[in-house]
């Protein structure tokens, strides 16, 4: 499992690159986060932390560990640990986002500021025949979102 | 005011962290070393965790700290765990009467987040049960053991709870009796571990001491030390499942019993047995 000599620094910088990257998207995703007006251009500024200031950074640092052939065969444990949490962090942190958007969206706690089309809310409006059971999970979220 | 809040209270906290450095970098928390009596205490751990060259001496497993847990201090560890579940029990005690039960023909679809969560959570459920049950199963070799894997492996649940609804838990099968069963087995596991030796020695007529793991001078027998080649710590390995699933059932427990809505037990809590 010998990577060829010169490929060994071409993962390497390849890797420092992408965390380089992920250094200045956290810093850009930090500075968005205090400076956005609302919440929900805020969400955005956070999800570019998690997948340019972690996915990206994590899979920078599976190529580092590839390319450290002082590692010896422990690189590719490494570059696995790394791989899987960075797979782990692209599915998670969408699904995240979108229940904090979703649950803020029907608390109605944000105001959803730079608005252009909200379907959502007009489906919510519209009177649904089918709503049933999911009544009792809607009150608790209201309850949990006011201030 | 509040403005001027703000910022006294930022610099206090790099202040505290910058004289917390200080401190620690200029020997502040003490000696760099512990006293000499106590390095030769953690030299003889080290040296005997997994050393095929002391046969009498080994607790053969290379992970020293399981080894010392489960088997340099067992005795201690298990009424940790004895602990543990009384506090278990006693939370049952004090929410008797509570049925965690689903209400019949209801449209389980109907509850939890967005379909988008709920297959997100299908992954990773799977992803911290393979992850729970390694670092127990691999807790005589790596850094992990039974009580880390069972607490990893109860997030599952909890988040079933969160994500799909408790009503969902309840009929997919995590249930508050099933749990105590499974918590049981645990227990009763790790008494049987502790026991086998001995009552092995009875049979055979060999001396054995509860809790032993290896063959020591006086007594001859004990677990094996490899299965398949692979060093397995004897009892190490065993303890650590069971207190696995001891631990992760007993946690679920908890979860179960704390997520009920107050509504539908308040008859219960309210202890309207008699009069009304």
């Amino acid at each position: 499992m010998a990577v060829p000599a010169g490929l060994d620094w071409v993962l390497v910088i390849i890797g420092e690159i992408m965390i380089a990257v992920g250094v200045i998207s956290d810093l850009i995703a930090a500075i968005g986060l205090l400076r956005f007006p609302n919440f929900y251009v805020r969400l955005h500024a956070a999800t570019i932390g998690t997948i340019w200031g972690a996915f990206v950074p994590l899979i920078g640092a599976a190529l580092v560990a590839a390319g450290a052939d002082f590692l010896g065969r422990y690189r590719w444990f490494m570059a696995g640990g790394a791989v899987i949490t960075a797979v782990l962090i692209l599915i998670l942190g969408p699904a995240g986002s979108h229940a904090l958007a979703r649950a803020a969206h029907r608390s109605k706690a944000a105001v959803v500021q730079p608005k252009v089309v909200d379907h959502l809310e007009e489906d919510s409006r519209a009177p649904s025949p089918k709503e049933e059971g999911g009544e009792e999970s809607e009150a608790e979220v209201k309850e949990g979102g006011e201030p | 005011m509040r403005r001027a809040y703000k910022y006294a209270v930022l610099v206090a906290m790099i202040v505290s962290t910058l004289a917390l450095a200080l401190a620690v970098s200029a020997g502040g928390l003490g000696y760099a070393l512990p006293f000499p009596a106590v390095r030769n205490l953690a030299y003889w751990y080290l040296r005997t965790t997994y050393n095929p060259f002391m046969p009498k001496f080994t607790a053969s497993a290379p992970e020293a700290v399981t080894a010392i847990v489960w088997d340099y201090r067992g005795l201690d560890t298990l009424f940790e765990t004895s602990v543990f579940f009384l506090a278990i029990i006693a939370s049952m005690a004090l929410m008797r009467g509570i049925e965690v039960k689903a209400p019949k023909s209801i449209n389980l679809s109907k509850y939890g987040m967005s379909a988008i969560v709920k297959t997100v959570t299908k992954i990773t459920v799977a992803i911290i049960l393979a992850a729970s049950a390694s670092i127990a199963l691999h807790g005589q070799l790596t850094p992990g053991g039974g009580f880390q894997g069972g607490a990893t492996a109860a997030v599952a649940p909890l988040v079933i709870i969160v994500i799909f609804s408790l009503y969902f838990a309840v009929s997919s099968g995590i249930k508050k009796k099933s749990m105590l069963t499974l918590r049981t087995l645990g227990l009763l596991g790790i008494g049987v571990t502790s026991f086998a030796v001995i009552v092995a020695g009875l049979i055979l007529g060999k001396a054995a001491y509860v809790f032993q793991n290896q063959p020591k001078e006086a007594a001859p027998i004990g677990f094996p030390s490899h299965i398949l080649g692979v060093p397995m710590g004897g009892t190490l390995l065993f303890f650590n499942i069971f207190e696995f699933l001891a631990v992760a059932a007993g946690f679920t427990i908890v979860f179960l019993l704390l997520s009920v809505p107050e509504e539908s037990v308040r008859k219960v809590l309210e202890g309207g047995e008699g009069h009304d």
